[in-house]
C-alpha cells in the first residue's frame, strides 16, 4: 500500500502508555486497519433474535406497536399462541443455519447465546445484495419459517397463528415501513429505509449503545465512536480527496489519543475550566509548531497563523474532547458535553485571532442545535438516546466521540441512562470479545500493518 | 509538557482597546476578580432559586461518588469532581435574563464568563436568556457570585426560570426590565429592587431585597455591548478585522482545508 501523507502519530492508551509509535495516519483508515474492518463487518452483518421477547409477544398476541416504552397499543390475546420457543432455541437456530448459512464459506453464521440467537449473514449474500438489508429480511423470513416448521404452524393447522407470527416478527411492515421499536429481531444498524441521510448508516447507532459496549470506559468510547463515525464519514463522501487527511488526522487525535494529546490536556487541566483547556491547546500547538504568531494588533492582541489547518483542526478537536472530559468529569454528567461542543468554538476563534474553529464551524452549528434539543430550554431527549444520523446532528462528523465520552462519565444523572436504554448492549460486550478494548486493538492492528504502508 | 509554566502564555481573550473591549476582557479573565456590589444572604438565594426549602438537606440523585462501584476507567480518577458531584447532588438550574438597555452582561457574555470561571457546568445561550445547570450546592455557590457582583444590575438583569419574555421591551416606569410575572418590584421607600416571587413565579413568604438598580452613569460605565451612546462603530476596528478573518477562514476551511496557508 502506498503512503500518500507524511504524517505519523504514536498512539497511547488511557494510562498514557505508548502502544505503537510512528504509525502513518493511513493505518487508521477503515480501508487499511484490519481491526476497524472486523468491527464494521460485525456491525454490518449481525442480527439478533430475542427469543424470550418473541415468546412473550406471541403469547400475549402483541405486535405492530409504535411506542418506545409502552409497546402495548396493539394486543390481540385471542390470537395469542403459547409456544415454548426459548426451550427450542437450538432447534430453531439449526433450521435458520440450514436456510442462511449454506450460502457462506463455512463460517458458523448462527449461534445461540442464552435466549438470543445471533445471526451473521454470509459475506457472499451481502456482496450480491445492493443494500445491507438481508440482515433484517433474511433473518426474519428464516425465523418465521423455522418456527412454523418446529411448531407445525401452517394455514391448514393454524391460519391465525401464521398471521400472528408475521405480526410479531415484522410488525406492521409493509403497510408501515418501520419496524416496531424493541422488536424481537434487531441489528446494530438501523434498517436502511429509516436512516436519515446517504451513507449515515454507521452513525445511526444510539449513543448509549456505544457507551454500554465499552462498559463506560471513556477512551474506549472515544475509539469505538470514532471507528463508526469515521467509517460513516467515508461512506458519506466526506473524507474523499481534499478531506482525506483532514479526517484521518481529526479522528487520530480526537478518537485514538494520538501523541497522548487528549490525555495530556485532561491531566494538565484536571482541576481546570473549559477555557483553560483552550489555552493549553494553543500552548501545545505553538510548541509543536502547528500554529505561530503572525502579527500583533495595536491593543497587543495576537493574530495566529498556520500552514497546516488539518493538523490544527485535529489539535482543536483534541482540545474540545479534553474540555468535554474535564467539564463532564467535574460534573460527572453527560448533559454538559453538548455545551462544550457548541460554545468552545468561539473560544478557539477569538483566542487565535480568527483561525477556523473545529470542523470549520460545523461543530459549533451542530453543537448548539444539540444543546438546544437536549435541554429544558427547548425540550427533547437526553444525549444518550440520540443517534447521529439525526437531522440536527449530522452536520458535523466530529461531534459523536465527545458526546460518547460525556455519557461514559455520567454517574447516574440521566433519565435516558445506558442501563435504561441499552442494557442488552452491556451483554454484547461479553458475547463479542472483538468489542473489548477497542483503543488497544486499533493500535495493535495499526502496528501490524504499518510496515506495509510505504512511500510511493 | 504538563510541567511547563503557563505564565509565559498571555491569553488574547478579546481584540480591541476601547472601554467595551476592556470590560469583556475583564469579565472573561478568571484571574481578575469581579467587584462585589451587594450582599445577598445564602438563605435568600435558596429561596429565590426555589429548588429546596431553606436549610433543608440536599436531595441526591445517586450515592456519594466514594460509595459507588463503577466499572474501571482511569479518566474518572484523573478529573477532580466538584463538591456537589462528590456528594451526588441533583442537577438544578438558574436562568438569567438580561435587558437590551445598557446591560452589564448579555447571554453570550455569560457563556464565556461561565466557561472561564466555573467548573462542572452546563449552559445554553438563547437570545435573551441563559440557563446554567450545575450540581445543586455548586449552583448555589455560583449564584451568590452572579447576584452579588458587578455583572448583576438588579434593574436590568433578572432571574426568570419561566416566562422569560421581556429583555427587548421598553423598561417600566421605574426603569426595571419587563417581567410578565412581576417577580420583582421597585421599592420606592428603600430604593431597592425586591423579589416578591421566586424564579418560577411562586410568591415568597418573605420578600427578598436585592439591592438598588445601577444609576444611568453606572449602567453606561459597566455596559458590555457596543452602542451609539456607549462605544461607537469605529471603536470596533480590531474586532471587525478578527471577525472578518474568522469568517473567511471558516469558508475556506469548509471548502478545502488544505487551502489555508500562512499568508491568510
Amino acid at each position: 500500500m502506498k503512503m500518500k501523507y507524511e504524517d505519523k502519530v504514536s498512539l497511547y492508551n488511557d494510562t498514557s502508555q505508548c502502544m505503537t509509535e510512528n504509525v502513518p495516519i493511513e493505518a487508521l483508515s477503515p480501508f487499511c486497519n484490519p481491526y476497524m474492518k472486523d468491527v464494521l463487518d460485525l456491525f454490518k452483518r449481525t442480527a439478533f433474535i430475542n427469543l424470550s421477547k418473541l415468546q412473550s409477544c406471541l403469547k400475549e398476541g402483541k405486535g405492530g406497536w409504535e411506542t418506545v416504552l409502552g409497546q402495548d397499543e396493539c394486543k390481540m390475546p385471542w390470537y395469542g399462541r403459547d409456544l415454548p420457543i426459548v426451550e427450542h432455541a437450538e432447534e430453531i437456530a439449526d433450521r435458520i443455519r440450514d436456510k442462511v448459512g449454506k450460502f457462506g464459506d463455512g463460517e458458523d453464521s448462527v449461534t445461540v447465546m442464552a435466549d438470543t440467537i445471533v445471526v451473521k449473514i454470509p459475506k457472499e449474500v451481502m456482496e450480491v445484495s445492493a443494500s445491507r438489508d438481508p440482515v433484517y429480511t433474511w433473518t426474519m423470513v428464516a425465523l418465521c419459517q423455522a418456527i412454523a416448521e418446529v411448531f407445525n404452524i401452517n394455514p391448514n393447522t393454524d391460519l391465525d397463528g401464521c398471521n400472528m407470527l408475521k405480526a410479531v416478527v415484522f410488525g406492521r411492515y409493509p403497510q408501515s415501513i418501520t419496524f416496531s421499536p424493541g422488536a424481537p429481531v434487531s441489528g446494530f444498524l438501523k434498517p436502511s429505509n429509516v436512516v436519515d441521510g446517504l451513507g449515515a448508516e454507521y452513525s445511526g447507532i444510539t449513543v448509549n449503545h456505544i457507551v454500554a459496549m465499552v462498559n463506560k470506559r471513556t477512551m474506549d468510547g472515544l475509539a469505538l465512536a470514532s471507528i463508526l463515525e469515521g467509517a460513516a464519514q467515508w461512506e458519506m463522501g466526506n473524507a474523499v480527496g481534499w478531506y482525506e487527511r483532514y479526517n484521518l488526522l481529526g479522528y487520530a487525535y480526537e478518537g485514538f489519543n494520538a501523541n497522548n494529546l487528549v490525555l495530556d490536556l485532561v491531566k494538565e487541566n484536571r482541576e481546570g475550566t473549559i477555557t483553560d483547556v483552550v489555552y493549553s491547546t494553543i500552548i501545545r500547538a505553538v510548541e509543536d509548531g502547528v500554529i505561530k504568531v503572525k502579527n500583533k494588533l495595536a491593543s497587543g492582541y495576537k493574530i495566529y497563523t498556520t500552514n497546516d489547518f488539518p493538523l490544527w483542526n485535529a489539535y482543536e478537536l483534541a482540545g474540545t474532547t479534553a474540555a468535554a472530559i474535564v467539564n463532564c468529569g467535574a460534573m460527572r454528567s453527560g448533559q454538559a458535553a453538548a455545551t462544550v461542543l457548541g460554545y468552545i468554538n468561539d473560544g478557539f476563534a477569538l483566542e487565535t485571532g480568527g483561525l477556523a474553529d473545529p470542523d470549520g464551524g460545523r461543530m459549533e452549528g451542530a453543537g448548539i442545535g444539540f444543546a438546544f434539543y437536549t435541554h429544558s430550554i427547548y425540550g427533547g431527549a437526553g444525549p444518550g438516546a440520540y443517534t447521529f444520523d439525526h437531522v440536527i446532528l449530522r452536520g458535523s462528523g466530529f461531534i459523536q466521540p465527545p458526546i460518547v465520552a460525556g455519557m461514559c462519565l455520567d454517574s447516574g444523572t440521566q433519565l435516558f441512562s445506558p442501563e435504561m436504554t441499552s442494557s442488552a448492549f452491556f451483554k454484547l460486550r461479553d458475547m463479542f470479545p472483538l468489542l473489548q478494548d477497542p483503543l488497544k486493538k486499533v493500535a495493535e492492528a495499526a502496528e501490524q500493518i504499518k510496515g506495509e504502508i510505504k512511500k510511493g | 509538557m504538563a510541567e511547563k509554566p503557563k505564565s509565559e502564555y498571555v491569553p488574547n481573550i478579546y481584540p480591541g482597546k476601547d472601554v467595551v473591549s476592556e470590560r469583556r476582557k475583564k469579565l472573561w479573565d478568571k484571574s481578575r476578580p469581579l467587584l462585589k456590589y451587594r450582599s445577598v444572604a445564602e438563605d435568600d438565594i435558596t429561596q429565590i432559586l426555589s429548588h429546596r426549602a431553606v436549610r433543608a438537606a440536599y436531595v441526591s440523585v445517586h450515592p456519594p461518588l466514594e460509595e459507588m462501584i463503577e466499572p474501571y476507567d482511569p479518566i474518572k480518577h484523573i478529573v477532580v469532581p466538584t463538591p456537589g458531584t462528590r456528594a451526588g447532588d441533583r442537577i438544578r438550574f438558574i436562568q438569567m435574563s438580561d435587558s437590551f438597555h445598557l446591560p452589564s452582561i448579555a447571554p453570550f457574555g455569560r457563556q464565556r464568563l461561565y466557561f472561564s470561571r466555573f467548573r462542572g457546568m452546563d449552559t445554553v445561550v438563547y437570545s435573551g436568556r441563559e440557563i446554567l445547570e450545575m450540581r445543586e450546592r455548586d449552583l448555589e455557590k455560583v449564584a451568590k457570585m452572579l447576584l452579588e457582583t458587578e455583572i448583576f444590575n438588579p434593574g436590568r438583569s433578572a432571574l426568570k426560570g419561566i416566562t422569560v419574555h421581556g429583555h427587548s421591551l421598553r423598561l417600566d416606569e421605574d426603569g426595571l426590565m419587563f417581567d410578565a410575572r412581576r417577580r420583582y418590584i421597585y421599592d420606592r421607600d428603600t430604593g431597592e429592587v425586591v423579589y416578591i416571587k421566586d424564579q418560577m413565579g411562586n410568591v415568597l413568604d418573605v420578600p427578598v431585597p436585592i439591592g438598588p438598580p445601577f444609576s444611568e452613569e453606572d449602567c453606561k460605565k459597566l455596559c458590555l455591548t457596543y452602542s451609539w451612546d456607549t462605544q461607537p462603530y469605529k471603536a470596533r476596528t480590531e474586532l471587525f478585522e478578527v471577525m472578518s478573518r474568522a469568517t473567511k477562514m471558516r469558508v475556506i476551511a469548509g471548502f478545502n482545508p488544505e487551502m489555508i496557508d500562512e499568508s491568510m
